[in-house]
Parts: structure tokens; sequence; C-alpha cells
């Protein structure tokens, strides 16, 4: 389905650190100041609030009261990576329907003590995972990557070239934690934490905070003359969730890409923004929206250039592997780079003639299978 | 320090757990549909219905996936590592995530052959089905 009249009209963006024990709020606060700069927008026309969130200290409406925020819609973004991407579908559909016209999206990490991480039951892990010894999502994403080197054939130095043209694309990025040239050497002489897995396959979790800002076509002709528009989005939860031999290394996104293309070609997309946990996941989704077959994906990074002056640019400010992984704002700053590119404001990194992006999330690895939350979104600026 | 991760036993898996003590692998599988399934739930995920029954299976299957860690999210496990995490694929048609044990567990490799033990752990109540190399 196309969007008709939905825009994003601007971000904020905090520093980023290794380990911050600000308050998580104070996070959220400094990513909505620096969009409230940034669009002149005031604190009284905020009329929606999501805080994408599995670890807060209070629930979204009781956020929003602390901040003094007088809300139409409220959300708490419960679709983990995918978060950010699943919330402003919502809020998109919110504004579609005429409730609001302007929410604040933000997400956030800090090592706040005051946060309870509301792992809620987390049953199937609990139970049936991490009683095995487990190294945390680093074998999950393990164990799906040697099922894709072994069916496929894929190598370590084409999953490692994700990473090194990511970490080139994190060279300008004064956002970015990690800067410093990296080698595929380097990347192969990674310690194993998981085998395949090694550590510049991690994402490297931080402090910092992410806010998007979408408003209806009315108000974002008033705030911005670089209006981004949502063209279309989609989201599949649950994929393979009742099959009991799921293909490990065919994701929801694939279901996501069907929807998207049908509404516009993929050869028209300048940027993408791919969710970058680790570099497996950006191959498979790469296969899976059908910019190459199933299982091509090393061949395709072989043939193309990723960063941000190549032919295929992906993940053009370093992606969360190079700039830090701050919490579930790791979804969000996807987006913001996205905004940052269409927008014509990534300085040294900025892809020429950048008109529409491709903004993908996925979260929530589930049992014996990849990921549970896939969404996208294809955005586009016109003037 | 805190001990190594147990399972939070529930009434939707008391079952399981109590096979699992006697050294017994019990699967649920749905009366309705005939779905056999895992991890334990309290419905069918073919139907959403709620006709379960447990059923034993034979314990032998194949490994799908598997992976060396060096890191166990906690850290209690350390003792133990490269601990082989691996999904075993059971003859009857269900995957489930397990571990393989052994001294030959660096020997592991796709599609080899496994068969389910029980391992003890700091719960004298529990024992978690794992696999050897068959």
């Amino acid at each position: 389905m196309l969007r008709k009249k939905v825009c994003l009209v601007g971000y904020g963006s905090t520093e980023y650190s290794r380990k911050s024990h600000r308050p998580l709020l104070s996070y959220y606060a400094e990513a909505m100041q620096n969009a409230m700069a940034q669009t002149g927008i005031t604190k009284k026309e905020i009329n929606g609030f999501s805080m994408v969130t599995q670890a807060s200290p209070d629930y979204s409406p009781y956020v929003a009261e602390q901040l003094g925020l007088e809300l139409d819609w409220v959300l708490n973004g419960d679709c983990g990576g995918a978060g950010a991407v699943c919330a402003i579908r919502r809020a998109a559909d919110a504004i579609e329907a005429g409730y609001l016209d302007v929410a604040f999206i933000v997400a956030g990490n800090a090592f706040d003590k005051n946060v309870a991480h509301q792992r809620v039951l987390e049953y199937q892990r609990a139970n049936y995972v991490d009683v095995y010894g487990y190294g945390g999502p680093n074998t999950l994403f393990a164990l799906v990557q040697r099922r894709h080197m072994e069916e496929y054939g894929t190598t370590l130095e084409q999953i490692g070239k994700i990473a090194v043209s990511q970490r080139f694309n994190a060279g300008p990025n004064p956002q970015a934690l990690l800067r410093a040239p990296m080698t595929i050497e380097d990347y192969l002489n990674s310690r194993l934490i998981s085998d395949p897995i090694r550590l510049f396959d991690c994402v490297m979790p931080c402090s910092g905070g992410e806010c998007v800002v979408v408003a209806s076509e009315e108000r974002a002709r008033q705030i911005t003359d670089k209006p981004v528009y949502l063209v279309t989005d989609a989201e599949k939860i649950g994929f393979q969730a009742s099959n009991m031999l799921p293909d490990k290394t065919v994701t929801g996104m694939s279901v996501v890409g069907e929807h998207l293309f049908s509404e516009m070609s993929r050869d028209n997309i300048d940027l993408l923004a791919i969710y970058d946990d680790y570099p497996i996941a950006v191959m498979m989704q790469l296969e899976d929206l059908g910019y190459c077959a199933k299982g091509q994906g090393g061949p395709f990074v072989d043939e193309h250039d990723l960063t941000f002056g190549g032919d295929f640019p992906v993940n053009t400010g370093g992606g969360e592997i190079s700039v830090g992984q701050a919490g579930l704002a790791g979804g969000m700053l996807h987006v913001v780079e996205a905004l940052r590119q269409l927008r014509g404001e990534a300085g040294e990194r900025q892809v020429k003639a950048a008109e529409t992006a491709l903004v993908t999330g996925i979260g929530w690895l589930s049992y014996a299978r990849n990921l549970n939350t896939t969404a996208a979104l294809i955005l586009e600026r016109r003037s | 320090m805190a001990g190594k991760s147990l399972p939070v036993v529930n009434p939707v898996d008391r079952e399981y757990w109590a096979a699992a003590a006697k050294g017994e692998l019990r699967l649920q599988k749905c009366r309705a549909c005939g779905v056999l399934q895992f991890f334990p739930r309290a419905v069918c995920t073919g139907c959403l219905g709620s006709d379960l029954e447990w059923v034993p299976v034979s314990g032998k299957g194949k490994v799908h996936t598997f992976s060396l860690c060096r890191v166990p999210r906690n850290r209690a496990f350390m003792d133990e590592v490269p601990i082989c995490v691996a999904e075993v694929e059971l003859e009857e048609g269900v995957r489930m995530v397990t571990r393989i044990i052994g001294d030959n567990r660096d020997q592991v490799t796709l599609g080899a052959p496994v068969t389910v033990t029980f391992m003890e752990t700091e719960d004298p109540d529990i024992k978690l089905p794992v696999f050897e190399l068959a």
C-alpha cells in the first residue's frame, strides 16, 4: 500500500559513549531537544509520542508525564530491533486516520541503574536456550551463519566485507564509536566469540539516543523545506513460527520485500540502511529483499562496492556495528542516517543525488528460527 | 556469583521436565491436528487448540547447525567452554536447541547423527536433555 500524506520532518541524535550512567530519560530528552531545535517544533505542538524500548524505567504514558507531554496518541514500541520502523508505521497509520499531526518517536540506552530490564518472562529463551550456556544473540546468529556458510558456500571473507565496508563508512561519522580503519585481516583475526561469529561481527552496546519526527504532509510543509515522504512500508512478525522445520536462512524480510517492491522498483533505491546487528543479517536481508537470489549474498557483496561512494551504498554512517548499539536506538539510527542522506546533511559521507532510501528493522530472535520481527520503510525526498 | 541458568518450571512444561528427570524425552502432540511441537506451549501451533498430549520420542536425530560458544551470556558457564550449542533435528521432524556434550564435541558436523542423554544440573530435580555424537 502506498502512503500518501505522511512525512518524516526531522531527527535528533545524542552523542554516544561506551558507558554512561546518565538517566535513560535524559537521552530521550536530549534527542527530542535536538529534533525540536532542527524542526522548530515546540513542546505544545507534539501530540504523539512513542518510546521504543525493551528496558525502560517506566511505561510510555508515565514517561510522557515526566516529559510534560499532553498527547492524543501514545505507543510503547515493543518490536525489538524492528521497533523504530514499526513505531513509525503505527504513527503513520494514526496520522492518516487524523488522530494527530506531529509524533516524536524516541529510543535510547544508558547503563542506568534505575532501568528495570523488563524481561517479561522470555519463557522459550529462559527455559529452552539459556539453560544450555548459550552466548546470547552471538550464538543465535552463529547458528544461522553456520547454515548459510554450509548450504551456500558463503565465506568469511564475503561476510567480513560487509563489516569492513561499514567501518570505512564510519570514518567520517563523528557519532561512531569505532572509526579506525579495519582490514579484512583484522576482521578474520578478531577473536572467536561463538564460532563462526567473531568479535568484529558483534555490535557494541553503548549509551545514546535517537529521535525521529513524523508529521502529516500539511504540517510537514510548514515545518521544513526538505520533507521526506514515507512512500510504502510493511512488516512480518513471527515468520515460520508454526513450522517445526523452519528454513534458518530465510527471514520474514522476504515477505516484506514482496510488499515493498510491488509498489516501487528496487532499482530506484539510492541507498540502503539495513539493520546490522551482525553482517550475516545484512547479507540475508539483501537476499530476502530480492537484490539477489537466496544464497547468492556472498557473490553479490563481492561484486558491489557497499561504501557511500560505491555503486550500492549500504549503511553509509557505519551502521550499528561501527556506531554502537544504544539499545533500540540501534533501529532508529538507520532511519536517522537515511534522513541525513536524503536531506543532504551527511557531510563527507553524502551519497550523491540521494533521493530514495530503504530502511529495515529486525528483532527478537525466535526459537530455532531467525528473526521474529522484520519491517521496512521506503523513504523519498520530494521538493 | 549467580549459578548456572535453570528453567523456571511452569504448568505448561512441568511434564516435560518431569519426564527428563526420569531420562525420557517427551514432546507435545495435538490430538486434534496431529502436530508434534517443541518447545512446550499452552496451545497447538498448528490449530491453536488446547487438546495436547505428551508423547515419547526416539531421542535420535541429526545436527542441523551448531556453534562452539566461548563467551556464554551467563558467565557461570565459563568453566565449560567451549560449549557446543546446537540445533538437533529429531527423527520425528521437530528441531530442538540443545547442547552436544563429550570430548569429541569439536568434531561435530552438520548432519552428524546424535542421541539424547540427560545432564545433571545444580538442581537435583532438573536434568537437561543434551545430545552425544552417535
